[in-house]
């Protein structure tokens, strides 16, 4: 019974936190646009990175936490670690759809074209897909052990695809080598652009945590208050 | 261990007892298979691309399609029985069952591939007798790194809602890999090219069967646990 | 002279933020406690 003042607390706490991560993050698009110089061959496109690479490394981690919190599921059989990766996944899905919106938008400036088949490219894609796949999942199952049991698994093998689809993209690649441009070996950024960076992978990191346990703590939330509500009904029986 | 392959041929003999008896699944997809390849004729332009560089991604697109057909039927069979209760019940263990099914599978898929790969050689006048050692290798590896992936993904779909909608977006992204190794391999041995520009492919889609074959085998437990 | 493809830079950024707004703001509204 003390599981939902505690699940109460912590939802108060990361609400704040997400408050802040947002002043952070326009923070971040001010130091970006206002006060970073111009990138000399990119131009005013390449400020996107600052908003989508740190969006890629969040998302990434957010999948990474869903393939480890899958595996230890199977093992440990705790009900957290289920939310947790759930609640890391949806989280991770927004992550994933903003580097596949300002990706393409980049692209289409340097590369000529919206989209190439490129390795990061399709992988992020194929991501996605995965992470649909586990959110819907996770949709379609009522009974709360089985849905934990079935996403851990599908948690499990879609972190084994992911290194499959890089090495197949990889040999698509260089078996067919595309017209276009791919090779854009970033250089070496200078100070005040790499600050920038930095600063940014820094503010995205809270703001994907602050989220990550909003939800968490929601899905806490939910979870003590239909067990307290099972065992009162137990009770009155 | 031979207690459990004995287990697992039992219930993949079961199977396909059922699926011989009634052949329903089998003829529709062999009838459905036939359909695809001949509707592929009319959905290329055949004065711009020469049916041969077409020819792997019809080959592939097709099995696709039988392959997820023959991952309904299992699907359908256990739905409709609730057969994976009574499975469940007896002393088979639960590896057993997953490597029955999965041959089941595999030998269901082997067969209409077998009669739809003579079909597409007709169609698309694709000669096929010099090169079929290393193209029943291909289809092979291919097969099997779907189906071990495939029947892990039907065994949970059948307990989902919109089940067999389910099972495409779950199965879906786990073809990138065989489809994309089966289609380049294809490409090249029908062209005729030497074994060592194929090979990494082959190497891969080895690593994946073996991998999501093992894996597949040891999760399997947690999709029918009760 | 850099290229002038400062409006794919707007199009990018006001993306994310609305993606992330929006986001956040449904996800304060599902977990509001009543």
């Amino acid at each position: 019974m003390t599981a939902i003042p505690a699940a109460e607390r912590s939802l108060r706490r990361s609400g704040a936190w997400i408050a802040v991560s947002l002043a952070l993050v326009a923070g971040v698009y001010v130091r970006a646009l206002v006060f970073t110089p111009e990138e000399a061959t990119q131009g005013l496109a390449q400020k996107i990175f600052y908003i989508h690479a740190p969006s890629a490394w969040v998302a990434f981690l957010g999948c990474g936490i869903v393939g480890v919190c899958s595996l230890l599921y199977l093992f440990l059989k705790d009900p957290r670690l289920d939310l947790l990766a759930a609640s890391s996944a949806e989280v991770g899905t927004v992550f994933l759809t903003t580097v596949l919106v300002t990706g393409p938008i980049w692209g289409k400036t340097i590369w000529g074209a919206w989209w190439t088949w490129d390795a990061r490219l399709t992988l992020t894609l194929f991501l996605w897909f995965i992470c649909l796949g586990y959110l819907v999942l996770r949709t379609a199952v009522d009974e709360p052990g089985r849905r934990a049991r079935y996403s851990a698994v599908l948690g499990i093998l879609g972190a084994l695809l992911v290194p499959f689809i890089h090495v197949s993209v990889l040999l698509f690649r260089t078996l067919h080598p595309k017209p276009v441009v791919l090779q854009t070996s970033r250089p070496q950024l200078p100070g005040s652009m790499l600050t920038t960076l930095l600063v940014s992978f820094a503010v995205f990191t809270i703001f994907f945590f602050a989220l990550l346990a909003r939800r968490y703590a929601w899905a806490r939330l939910r979870e003590a208050r239909a067990q307290g509500e099972a065992e009162a009904a137990d009770a009155s029986r | 261990m031979a207690d459990l392959l004995a287990q697992a041929w039992a219930i993949a003999a079961k199977d396909l007892l059922l699926e011989f008896r009634s052949r329903t699944a089998f003829l529709s997809a062999l009838v459905f298979t036939a359909l695809v390849l001949a509707i592929f004729n009319f959905a290329r332009d055949p004065t711009a691309v020469a049916t041969i560089d077409l020819a792997p991604s019809i080959l592939w697109i097709t099995f696709s399609f039988a392959g997820v057909l023959a991952l309904n039927r299992a699907f359908s069979l256990e739905k409709e029985n609730r057969a994976i209760d009574g499975l469940l019940l007896s002393p088979a263990s639960r590896t057993a069952l997953y490597l029955g099914k999965t041959a089941a599978n595999l030998v269901f898929v082997g067969a209409v591939e077998a009669i739809a790969l003579p079909l597409f050689a007709l169609f698309f006048n694709v000669p096929l007798l010099g090169v079929l050692a290393p193209l029943v290798l291909v289809i092979a590896l291919a097969t099997i790194g779907f189906v071990t992936v495939g029947t892990l993904m039907s065994s949970m779909a059948v307990n989902t809602r919109f089940g067999e909608m389910m099972l495409l977006v779950l199965v879906l992204p786990f073809l990138v890999t065989p489809v994309s190794a089966a289609a380049s391999m294809s490409a090249k041995i029908f062209a005729g090219r030497p074994f060592a520009e194929w090979a990494p492919w082959l190497k891969l889609l080895t690593a994946y069967d073996i991998t999501f074959f093992v894996i597949c085998t040891l999760v399997f437990e947690a999709t029918v646990e009760e | 002279m850099p290229p002038v493809n400062g409006g794919y830079m707007v199009a990018a950024y006001v993306a994310a933020a609305v993606i992330y707004l929006a986001y956040s703001a449904w996800l304060l509204w599902r977990s509001r406690d009543r």
